[in-house]
């Protein structure tokens, strides 16, 4: 067992396969509004579903948002057939793929959510790499963060790492949202700043986000290491679901414009240019990475 | 495709280097492509997530000797949701003075109607799309335009004093105490006015579209002279510690003004008729006061309120020009305010008496003899420059002398 897999509780994920009640769903029929689940991990979420939805009914698609206060019920919902699409995190995703051993459907990411990365943050002062973390300790974010812990960890470890010898300062805030927050990230940075740390892990996005803004949480630090890309959020259909919904969906989302004044209020929300129709090649290593540190069933 | 170089020194995310991408990418054409040479590691760590956050893609990343070569594409969104701005055009003209209001619109006045959903453009600027609507209830520009708007703002700024120091206060001490009664209840009178004649404009200055600036930049002096003008009268009238009566009938008069909700019908009733009917008689306190604090606050109210019925009766006149079936409107309203002040049938005999203690300055029977006839003769003159004004607003004559024998006693 490898020697993280002990966190694996935390994700509360069964561990016997789903298969669909075939019959008794009716996911995307004609006639029924569409039903997105998401988790509400901010109060802008309702807006951005507000508009959304109107989005996609001036257009013809019925769609209605439920929401969740975390992601293991709506992978959970996903699952049962309550909602027909989850906007995932990559952890949710691939917990979500995995009991469908593999059947999911990817339906639209946005253009963030492609080529992320995880980047190493170090004081500025600091020389130092990867190679220096046996004996030191590593800030981490919420342990069911893909970006913030488990694919660092996971990246650290391929690239020869001796994470058996490696302190984990772990800020576990705000469990079940995967991260979404940014809360553990923020404390990971002030870890690091506060010299409790020799480096610790964020999303890039987090913190070129944090930088270009000039806040003060990135002042007198830099980033050291960059891991490779991998896909982050993406709409997570069952393999039930429609032809014909998915197709709708798909050229729907896809053609939302930014430039669009009635859309640009909620994709800034959102926090997408662009929607891209996502793939599963994006989340190889995330699933790979579950499944060594015992997150899978 | 273009693509252009971009050597970025030793500039950082968050500190310059964001404002360099976007002069160079911004006015770029989607797929245009920038090569960034930067000389920075944790640059080149983060401008591919800078990229992908503003919506662009990398499309290429090396490493150059000590620097690192990185290739941004330009995406298909722009930062603004509006059409490119206009390449710079003619300069405003500047006058030996300044730059005078009259000078601020290169395009001419406004347009006829304004987007009652606009929000907050300035002059010149382009708006861009998305904001959520703003719902503004006066968007007609003749029904509260005026060709002299912008003189009468540049006056307003002029003409600014200042009622704690500019009025000499000193010298308003020691007047007996029948006088001084007097005064208080003349100054008292006037600033119960006053407060009309602030909250009558300050109620339309939210709901004018701020397409019309003039119009908002006009009503804000307008509210805020008559703010002084009410801390000027309150001030002489606490002064030397009197106190005189805030008058039923002159309340009653002014709450008529407050309900008519019509622009240019207030403009009729507050600004051509009230306003007009109160600069003779302020000139009538300038010339009898018996102290000169009082004599100069008159004066300087009197200044400010000669603007405000050159605006009343400027507008009116454009307005009824404009739409000649206003005019049965306008004097429907005066009707209608009459009608509402039936039961007021002269001046309260308290502002009368008070007004020709002061002007005769003295209980003497000579002295008030000649004093009561001035007061007199001061509602004589009140009422003919009255008919003379809504004259020069566009009334004719027996229009003028029918809606001037509708206007309240009270004066305003």
């Amino acid at each position: 067992m490898h020697p993280l897999a002990d966190h694996r509780t935390q994700l509360k994920v069964s561990r016997s396969p789903v298969r669909a009640q075939k019959g008794t769903l009716k996911l995307g029929t004609p006639g029924r509004p569409l039903l997105v689940g998401a988790v509400a991990y901010h109060p802008r979420v309702v807006t951005v579903w507000e508009g959304f939805s109107e989005y996609f009914r001036r257009r013809g698609l019925a769609v209605e948002y439920v929401l969740f206060a975390n992601y293991e019920r709506l992978v959970a919902a996903l699952l049962e057939g309550v909602v027909d699409l989850g906007w995932n995190t990559n952890t949710a995703f691939v917990a979500a793929d995995a009991r469908l051993e593999g059947s999911a459907v990817i339906l639209g990411m946005r253009d963030v959510d492609a080529a992320y990365a995880t980047v190493m943050v170090a004081r500025a002062g600091d020389t130092v790499s990867p190679r220096d973390l046996p004996g030191a300790v590593l800030a981490l974010g919420s342990r069911d963060s893909g970006h913030a812990a488990i694919l660092p960890l996971h990246y650290l470890a391929k690239e020869g790492v001796d994470l058996d010898r490696v302190s984990l300062l772990r800020f576990d805030t705000d469990l079940g949202k995967h991260g979404d927050t940014g809360d553990s990230e923020r404390r990971v940075l002030q870890a690091v700043a506060a010299n409790e740390a020799l480096m610790g892990a964020v999303g890039d996005a987090t913190w070129v986000a944090l930088k270009a803004e000039g806040r003060r949480e990135t002042e007198g630090l830099k980033v050291i290491w960059r891991s490779p890309t991998y896909n982050h959020c993406c709409f997570t259909g069952r393999p039930e679901l429609v032809e014909q919904a998915r197709e709708q969906w798909l050229e729907l989302l896809l053609d939302m414009d930014y430039n669009d004044p009635e859309l640009r209020h909620y994709m800034d929300l959102e926090g997408v240019k662009r929607w891209l129709p996502g793939d599963r090649h994006g989340y190889e290593d995330l699933a790979e990475a579950m499944g060594i540190q015992g997150y899978l069933p | 495709m273009n693509r252009r170089q971009c050597d970025a020194g030793d500039l950082e995310l968050g500190g310059g280097l964001e404002v360099l991408l976007a002069a160079m990418l911004d006015p770029a054409s989607p797929g245009d492509e920038v090569e960034v040479s930067t000389a920075s590691p944790e640059v080149a760590r983060e401008l591919p997530t800078w990229a992908r956050r503003a919506g662009h893609d990398t499309v290429d990343q090396r490493t150059a000797g000590s620097r690192t070569l990185i290739v941004i594409r330009r995406g298909t969104s722009s930062r603004v949701v509006a059409p490119p701005l206009a390449a710079a055009g003619e300069p405003a003209r500047l006058r030996p003075d300044g730059f005078n209001t009259r000078d601020w619109r290169l395009n001419g006045p406004p347009a006829a109607g304004a987007d009652p959903n606009s929000g907050f453009v300035p002059l010149g600027s382009l708006a861009e799309a998305g904001t959520f609507g703003f719902a503004w209830q006066l968007n007609d520009r003749d029904e509260l335009w005026s060709s002299d708007l912008a003189q009468l703002v540049e006056g307003a700024s002029a003409a600014q004093w200042d009622a704690s120091r500019d009025i000499p206060w000193h010298e308003a001490r020691g007047l007996p105490g029948f006088l001084e009664q007097a005064v208080c209840q003349v100054v008292t009178f006037i600033a119960q006015n006053e407060y009309a004649a602030y909250y009558v404009p300050a109620r339309f200055q939210h709901a004018v579209n701020p397409e019309f600036v003039e119009v908002l930049l006009w009503l804000a002096s307008h509210v805020h002279d008559e703010a002084r003008h009410i801390e000027v009268f309150t001030k002489r009238a606490v002064l030397n510690g009197a106190q005189a009566y805030a008058l039923a009938s002159a309340q009653r008069s002014l709450e008529t003004l407050l309900q008519e909700t019509d622009f240019t019908a207030s403009a009729l009733l507050l600004n051509v008729l009230g306003e007009g009917s109160f600069i003779d008689l302020l000139q009538f306190v300038e010339r009898h006061a018996p102290d000169p604090a009082t004599a100069a606050a008159a004066r300087l109210a009197h200044r400010d309120e000669l603007r405000h019925v050159r605006f009343g009766i400027t507008h009116v006149r454009q307005a009824l020009q404009k739409n000649p079936d206003l005019l049965s409107r306008l004097v429907a309203a005066a009707e209608h305010r009459a009608a509402r002040l039936l039961d007021l049938t002269g001046m309260s005999p308290l502002i009368v008496e008070a007004l020709t203690v002061m002007a005769a300055g003295s209980l003497a029977p000579p002295r008030l003899s000649k004093a009561a006839a001035a007061v007199r003769g001061l509602m004589k003159e009140t009422a003919a420059n009255r008919i003379t004004r809504l004259q020069q607003a566009g009334f004719d004559a027996p229009t003028a002398r029918y809606v001037s024998e509708l206007h309240t006693p009270n004066l305003m």
